[in-house]
């Protein structure tokens, strides 16, 4: 216990270390970070946009008022957000880190790789739609939709994580493909543009869909289920559960293969 | 120190075809092509020696280096490195060695090198006190101080070279792998960079494993060297012994009164000896005769005389064979064989 303790300790020291001069690089370009933060946040607002003007035309969609489905829509972009604001780095892995042979530089230091990748780099993008998933939230809280005990905000905070962690998985599980096909980039965009279905009810897929999005590529559990939890008396804090499960499951698989990539990565010519 | 057992490492690649047919043609075949870049590599370095590891590119130097650093997982053997297996244990490993390589750096572009050392001091987790004494060190070794605060990209290659080499033995490492490191660098910074390296070893008594085209790096630094090409390791021995077994040869360079029958003079004839142990080039634009011949058949003063007899000589050079031509020939599979 001593031993993990000490071990945790160093980790998150040298993860402060690692982002702080992160930071410091990225901040030398101002214009940049700005212009990052700005594109997604005006991104998010074409998004809710789009909502409003399909709204017009139909007020229910299968069911579910404009209102809850702003809550649905702003609920899924928090996960998204931690997961892009964290992890970001793993792309890399997946279009340039592995052909280009610069994994050997992780390879080279007494840390964990995982750890290594995304120490790396935080991507303040995200903070565009951390913020307007926020927002959304808060709006829809103040509107009276969303339901509030102690069980559905602890929840929730488990439901958040759980979620960031499913996507980290799906990122890690395609990005690792690289270290067998040299660059998995396509392949990651694809499944990553899943989530997208995820901002919306899943009974308005087809069968096909709403199987895929539901059980191979669980993004609908990253997003419509949990949040339908939070909108719904009639719906059981078992989805909650599921979504965890599926969380770690996602995350051995992935971390698993993620391993086995780094033990047959095969560097670079010089 | 480090024992390697029969290592190989096997790639393989989809196979290419020529040309933009080639190409689609590519996409539908399933023909794959089997590399091997390191064949059944053995051998053993012991605590403190330098050895440079030599080879033509794409010889196998790297693969090896990079299978004894972890980075790589051998097909076939293992190698232990201060009792540990870099592919198994590959944190440990880590801990235990330091690498530079020539081509690539590993410091953080954007920082300042005062920052990525900090950083490695954390990650290595070296203690302030050992961390101060090495700085110490190193800064008395490198000359570090003189661009300490400025960030990485805007170093110059010797200097960034330098910091490389800092940053790899801040751990204090036992094993010390180095893979180009005077590449691109001229020979002043060549020169601080090999006093640097021996300073290292003979203070700390690091293993050092460097592999190198310059023939002055090998000849100012390793004890031993091992050869490899092909993936196949060809020679294993010391410097002085590969020198003495294939360096007989010796050339004489002599500047002569011009006359037209030189262009037809040979030593072999006047010496009676074959063509194979002395030869006759002559320069005619610039009245230079050279004679290469082997020294442990025929005598130097033997060959001068012959030429004396012959015409006015105005000049003498003699010149013992460089490593580099040794390596040469090694490189163009000329001794190959009676090597192994």
């Amino acid at each position: 216990m001593e031993q993990k303790n000490t071990t945790f300790k160093r980790y998150f020291k040298l993860y402060r270390l690692l982002i702080g001069q992160f930071l410091k690089a990225i901040m030398q370009s101002k214009v940049d970070f700005f212009m990052g933060l700005f594109g997604f946040f005006f991104s998010q607002v074409m998004g809710i946009a789009f909502l409003y003007l399909v709204f017009q035309q139909i007020p229910t969609l299968d069911g579910w008022t404009f209102d809850q489905l702003i809550f649905i829509y702003g609920f899924a972009q928090i996960p998204r957000g931690i997961d892009h604001l964290l992890t970001d780095n793993i792309w890399m892995i997946a279009w340039r880190i592995v052909i280009k042979g610069e994994f050997d530089r992780y390879m080279l230091r007494p840390m964990n790789l995982f750890f290594q990748v995304i120490a790396e780099k935080l991507q303040p993008d995200a903070l565009g739609e951390l913020l307007v998933g926020s927002i959304l939230i808060i709006l829809s809280i103040s509107k009276g939709i969303v339901i509030i005990d102690i069980w559905h905000v602890v929840l929730f905070l488990i439901s958040i994580i759980a979620g960031a962690l499913i996507y980290t998985s799906i990122k890690l599980f395609f990005a690792s493909f690289a270290f067998w096909i040299k660059i998995s980039g396509p392949f990651l965009q694809v499944a990553y543009d899943m989530a997208e279905f995820a901002k919306y009810p899943t009974e308005i897929y087809t069968k096909i869909i709403r199987f895929l999005i539901t059980w191979v590529i669980p993004f609908a559990f990253v997003a419509y289920l949990p949040a339908s939890y939070f909108l719904k008396a009639d719906v059981s804090a078992t989805v909650i559960g599921i979504e965890c499960i599926i969380a770690i499951l996602f995350w051995c698989i992935s971390y698993a293969f993620f391993n086995k990539g780094t033990s047959i990565y095969e560097s670079s010519g010089n | 120190m480090i024992q390697v057992s029969h290592i190989s490492k096997e790639f393989i690649s989809p196979k290419k075809y020529p040309g933009l047919r080639g190409a689609i043609k590519g996409l539908f075949s399933n023909e794959k092509v089997k590399k091997m870049a390191v064949d059944d590599i053995s051998f053993h370095i012991n605590k403190g020696e330098i050895v440079g590891y030599i080879g033509s590119n794409g010889a196998g130097k790297s693969t090896t280096i990079k299978m004894m650093t972890g980075i790589l997982t051998p097909t076939n053997g293992e190698c232990i490195v201060n009792g540990v297996n870099p592919s198994k244990y590959r944190k440990e490993n880590a801990q235990n060695i330091g690498v530079v390589f020539g081509q690539r750096t590993q410091l953080w572009w954007d920082l300042p090198l005062s920052e990525s050392f900090s950083i490695l001091k954390e990650i290595y987790n070296v203690s302030d006190e050992d961390y101060k004494n090495r700085m110490n060190f190193l800064n008395e070794v490198l000359d570090l101080e003189e661009f300490f605060h400025r960030p990485v990209r805007t170093l110059s290659l010797g200097q960034r070279m330098r910091g490389d080499l800092g940053a790899a033995l801040l751990h204090n490492p036992k094993v010390l792998y180095l893979d180009e490191p005077t590449i691109g660098l001229d020979l002043v910074v060549k020169d601080k960079i090999r006093k640097a390296i021996k300073t290292i070893n003979d203070n700390y008594e690091t293993t050092i494993i460097l592999t190198t085209h310059d023939i002055d790096d090998i000849e100012e630094l390793c004890s031993r060297i091992i050869v490899i090409d092909e993936g196949k390791k060809i020679y294993d021995g010391s410097l002085k012994e590969l020198k003495e077994k294939y360096g007989s040869k010796r050339k004489i360079r002599m500047e002569v009164k011009h006359s037209k029958e030189l262009a037809s003079f040979s030593t072999a004839e006047k010496l009676n000896c074959s063509s194979n142990d002395c030869l006759t080039e002559y320069d005619a634009d610039n009245h230079l005769l050279t004679i290469s011949f082997d020294k442990h058949k025929i005598e130097t003063p033997q060959v001068i005389s012959s030429v004396m007899e012959f015409t006015d000589v105005f000049d003498v050079q003699i010149q013992e064979t460089e490593l580099s031509e040794i390596v040469k020939q090694i490189y163009n599979h000329e001794v190959s064989e009676e090597l192994v």
